[in-house]
C-alpha cells in the first residue's frame, strides 16, 4: 500500500476546505484543551485529597496492633522493632513515625471535650501536617516534651490559650485512669477545623510514662510514591504477621472513594466532549466523502484498492485529529500554566473541608494523562472515521464515474 | 503473449431486476494488439457498457471477457484493480484529475499505486509531460489548466504505466474541436508510433474519423465492424 501517497492526499485533501476543516480543528482544539484544563484541575483536587489523608496521620501505610481500630486504646499496643524497615526498600520510604494515639478528654478551666491525645517524636513528624502547620507559640521540641500542643478550634472551645494549662485524663497500659497537667505549648492552625478539634499532640516519651509503657499503638509510613503502597503494604504484611497492616485506602475509604470517582469523572467529561466531537467529525467527512465521490470512484476505477481507498479517509480523520489534539493540548497546558498558583476556594472552604481538600486547588498537569488523552482523541478519531470510510469503500467506480 | 488483446464472447449484460434492460446482447467483439478501435452508436447502443467490461469495471451477465489472456469473469475484486492498475490505461469524458495534486503528481501518483521509486516516476512523468507538450505545466493544478491540457495529464497518466491497454470514454465531450483534433492526432501518434492499442467510446464523427476500425453498435449489438483508413 502506497503508504506515503496516502498521506500526502489525506494531507492535502484537508486544505481543500480551509474553513470547514478549520472550524472543526478549533472544535477539536476547545474540547481537548477543556478537558486538559478540566483534568489537570481534577488531578489537582485528587493529590490534594490523597495529601490530606495521607498527612492526617496517616501516612501511606499504617500498622496497628490487632484490635486498635474497633476499641482504639492503649491496650491495644506493640513494639515495632526493627524487622518491618527490611519490607520496605530504602529510597521508597520517605519517613516514618511510631506513636501513642489514645482517647482523652481534655478540661480547660472552661470547658472540656473529648480528643484523641497524641504522643509524638516532633523529628518524625515531617510526614505528617504537624510539620508544617503554623503554630502560634512553640512546637514540641522532643519526644520528651511534656506540654501540650492543640488546635485552634479547640483552644476556643476551651477558651484556653499558650501558656494555659489544661488536664488530660485517659486509660493507662493497665487499664486505670491516668490524668496530667499540661501546660499549652502552642496553638496550630490546621487548614479546616476537623484536625483542631480531634487531636492534641505531646511528646511520645512522656505519654508512655503517663501511660505506664514503652510501646507504641500505630506505625505510620509515608512513601515516596503512592504507586507502591499496595506492594509495601503486601511485604509488610508478610513480615508483621500478629499485627495489622493497613494502607490509607483502607483507612480512609471515603477519601480513596472519592480518589477514585475522580479518575471517573475525568474519563466521563473526556467521553461526553469526544461523544459530542464525533458528530461533528463523522458528518464532516461524510460530507468530504459524498463530495468527492467520483474522484473516489476514479481512484477505484484506475486501480486503487478498497482497502487503500479507507486507509486515506482515515488517514484525513487522524490527521485533523491529531492536529486538533496538538494544539488543544498545547492550549490547554497554557492555560493550566497560567493557573499554575491555584484557584482560591476558601469562598468555599467548609465544602472544601468536607472533601478533604486545601482551600487553594492547585491544578496539576500529568504526562501520562497528555499521553493518554492523545491516544484516546486519536483513537476516537479513528473511530469517527470509520463510517464514512466505509461509505467511501462501498462506492463502486462505475456508479460514481457516471455522476 | 497472445495477440488477442481484448476477446468478448458471448457478452450479454442485463440491469435492472423488475422489467430487465439489456444493454448488451451476446456480443463477440476482439481487438488485436495495436489497433486504434472506435465504438459508436446511439446512446443507450451499448458502448459504454461494452467499454466498461473490457476495464474490468462491470461484469457481464453472461458470456466471457478477456483481456490480455485473462479471464476477467473468474477475476476477483482486488485481482480487477490489480489488472486495470498495471494493464489498462483510462481516459475519462471528464479528466477525473486529483484537484489537489499537480499534473506531474497526477501522472506520478499511478506509478506510486504501482510501486515506483520516487526518483523513476519522477523522471518518466517528466518525460511524459514533455512528450504531450506540457513540459511547463508541470507544476500547475488541473484548475490552473485548460480542459485540453487536463486531457494530456490525462492521457499522460493513462499511457505513463505503459498499459496494454487505453481505454477512452468519449474522450472528446468537453473538449472544442480543435483542442479535439488535436487530442485525436496525440492518441493517433502513440497508436502508430508505440504500437498503443486503443479503445475508445465516441459519439463524436472527428474521434471516429482517427479510429483504424470502426465498430457500431445499436440495441446492445454489432451492427457494424470495419477497418478504415484513418484521415
Amino acid at each position: 500500500m502506497p503508504v506515503g501517497l496516502l498521506v500526502s492526499l489525506s494531507a492535502r485533501n484537508l486544505f481543500r476546505h480551509r474553513r470547514r476543516n478549520a472550524m472543526l480543528l478549533a472544535a477539536i482544539a476547545v474540547a481537548v484543551a477543556g478537558v486538559t484544563v478540566l483534568n489537570s484541575l481534577v488531578r489537582g483536587m485528587q493529590e490534594d485529597m490523597r495529601d490530606a489523608a495521607v498527612g492526617n496521620l496517616t501516612g501511606h501505610v499504617k500498622v496497628l496492633a490487632p484490635g486498635y481500630r474497633d476499641d482504639p486504646g492503649i491496650m491495644h499496643r506493640f513494639l515495632p522493632g526493627e524487622d518491618w524497615k527490611n519490607a520496605v526498600p530504602g529510597d521508597a520510604l520517605a519517613g516514618w513515625a511510631a506513636r501513642v494515639v489514645v482517647p482523652a478528654v481534655i478540661m480547660s478551666e472552661r470547658e472540656t471535650r473529648g480528643l484523641q491525645l497524641v504522643g509524638v517524636n516532633p523529628a518524625r513528624e515531617s510526614i505528617s501536617f504537624l510539620a508544617d502547620v503554623p503554630v502560634l507559640g512553640e512546637r514540641l521540641n522532643g519526644p520528651g516534651d511534656n506540654r501540650i500542643l492543640v488546635g485552634r478550634a479547640l483552644a476556643d472551645q476551651l477558651e484556653t490559650d499558650v501558656g494555659y494549662r489544661v488536664v488530660v485524663i485517659t486509660r493507662g497500659a493497665d487499664g486505670s485512669t491516668r490524668e496530667a497537667g499540661f501546660r499549652v505549648a502552642g496553638i496550630f492552625d490546621a487548614d479546616g477545623t476537623a484536625l483542631e478539634k480531634a487531636y492534641a499532640f505531646t511528646g511520645l516519651h512522656y505519654v508512655q510514662s503517663l501511660l505506664g509503657t514503652g510501646e507504641v499503638t500505630e506505625l505510620s509510613l509515608r512513601l515516596r510514591d503512592d504507586a507502591v503502597t499496595d506492594a509495601v503494604v503486601r511485604d509488610l504484611r508478610a513480615r508483621l504477621a500478629d499485627l495489622r497492616v493497613l494502607s490509607w485506602q483502607e483507612l480512609e475509604p471515603q477519601a480513596a472513594a472519592m480518589y477514585a470517582l475522580a479518575d471517573t469523572a475525568i474519563y466521563i467529561w473526556f467521553l461526553v466532549m469526544m461523544g459530542a466531537l464525533i458528530f461533528g467529525l463523522v458528518n464532516t467527512l461524510i460530507t468530504a466523502v459524498m463530495e468527492r465521490t467520483r474522484e473516489l470512484g476514479m481512484l477505484r476505477a484506475v486501480g486503487m484498492q478498497r482497502g487503500a481507498v479507507l486507509v486515506q479517509v482515515v488517514l484525513e480523520s487522524a490527521l485533523v485529529m491529531a492536529a486538533g489534539v496538538a494544539l488543544g493540548l498545547a492550549a490547554g497546558a497554557l492555560l493550566t500554566w497560567m493557573l499554575r498558583d491555584g484557584i482560591d476556594l476558601s469562598r468555599w472552604a467548609a465544602g472544601a473541608e468536607l472533601a478533604r481538600m486545601s482551600s487553594r486547588l492547585v491544578p496539576r498537569l500529568l504526562p501520562g494523562d497528555l499521553a493518554l488523552l492523545a491516544a484516546m482523541s486519536l483513537g476516537f478519531g479513528v473511530l469517527a472515521s470509520l463510517y464514512p470510510a466505509w461509505r467511501a469503500v462501498k462506492i463502486e467506480p462505475l456508479e460514481a464515474m457516471r455522476r | 503473449m497472445t495477440d488477442l488483446v481484448v476477446d468478448c464472447r458471448g457478452v450479454s449484460r442485463t440491469y435492472g431486476d423488475g422489467v430487465p434492460v439489456r444493454a448488451l446482447d451476446s456480443v463477440d467483439f476482439q481487438v488485436r494488439r495495436g489497433e486504434f478501435v472506435s465504438l459508436s452508436g446511439p446512446s443507450g447502443s451499448g458502448k459504454s457498457t461494452l467499454l466498461n467490461l473490457i476495464g474490468g469495471l462491470d461484469r457481464p451477465t453472461r458470456g466471457e471477457v478477456r483481456v490480455d489472456g485473462e479471464l476477467l469473469n473468474a477475476l476477483s475484486e482486488p485481482a480487477l484493480a490489480d489488472l486495470r492498475l498495471h494493464k489498462l490505461g483510462f481516459v475519462f469524458q471528464a479528466y477525473n484529475l486529483i484537484p489537489v495534486l499537480s499534473a506531474r503528481e497526477n501522472v506520478e501518483f499511478i506509478l506510486q499505486l504501482q510501486g515506483v521509486g520516487a526518483a523513476e516516476r519522477r523522471r518518466r512523468a517528466l518525460e511524459m509531460l514533455e512528450a504531450l507538450g506540457l513540459a511547463g505545466l508541470s507544476d500547475r493544478r488541473p484548475g490552473e489548466l485548460s480542459g485540453g491540457q487536463q486531457q494530456r495529464v490525462a492521457i499522460a497518466r493513462a499511457i505513463v504505466t505503459r498499459p496494454v491497454l487505453l481505454l477512452a470514454d468519449e474522450p472528446s465531450a468537453n473538449l472544442d474541436s480543435v483542442t479535439t483534433e488535436e487530442l485525436l492526432k496525440l492518441l493517433r501518434d502513440l497508436n502508430e508510433t508505440q504500437g498503443l492499442t486503443i479503445v475508445t467510446a465516441t459519439h463524436d464523427p472527428l474521434v471516429m474519423s482517427y479510429s483504424r476500425r470502426k465498430v457500431k453498435l445499436r440495441d446492445g449489438a454489432v451492427v457494424d465492424d470495419a477497418v478504415v483508413v484513418p484521415v
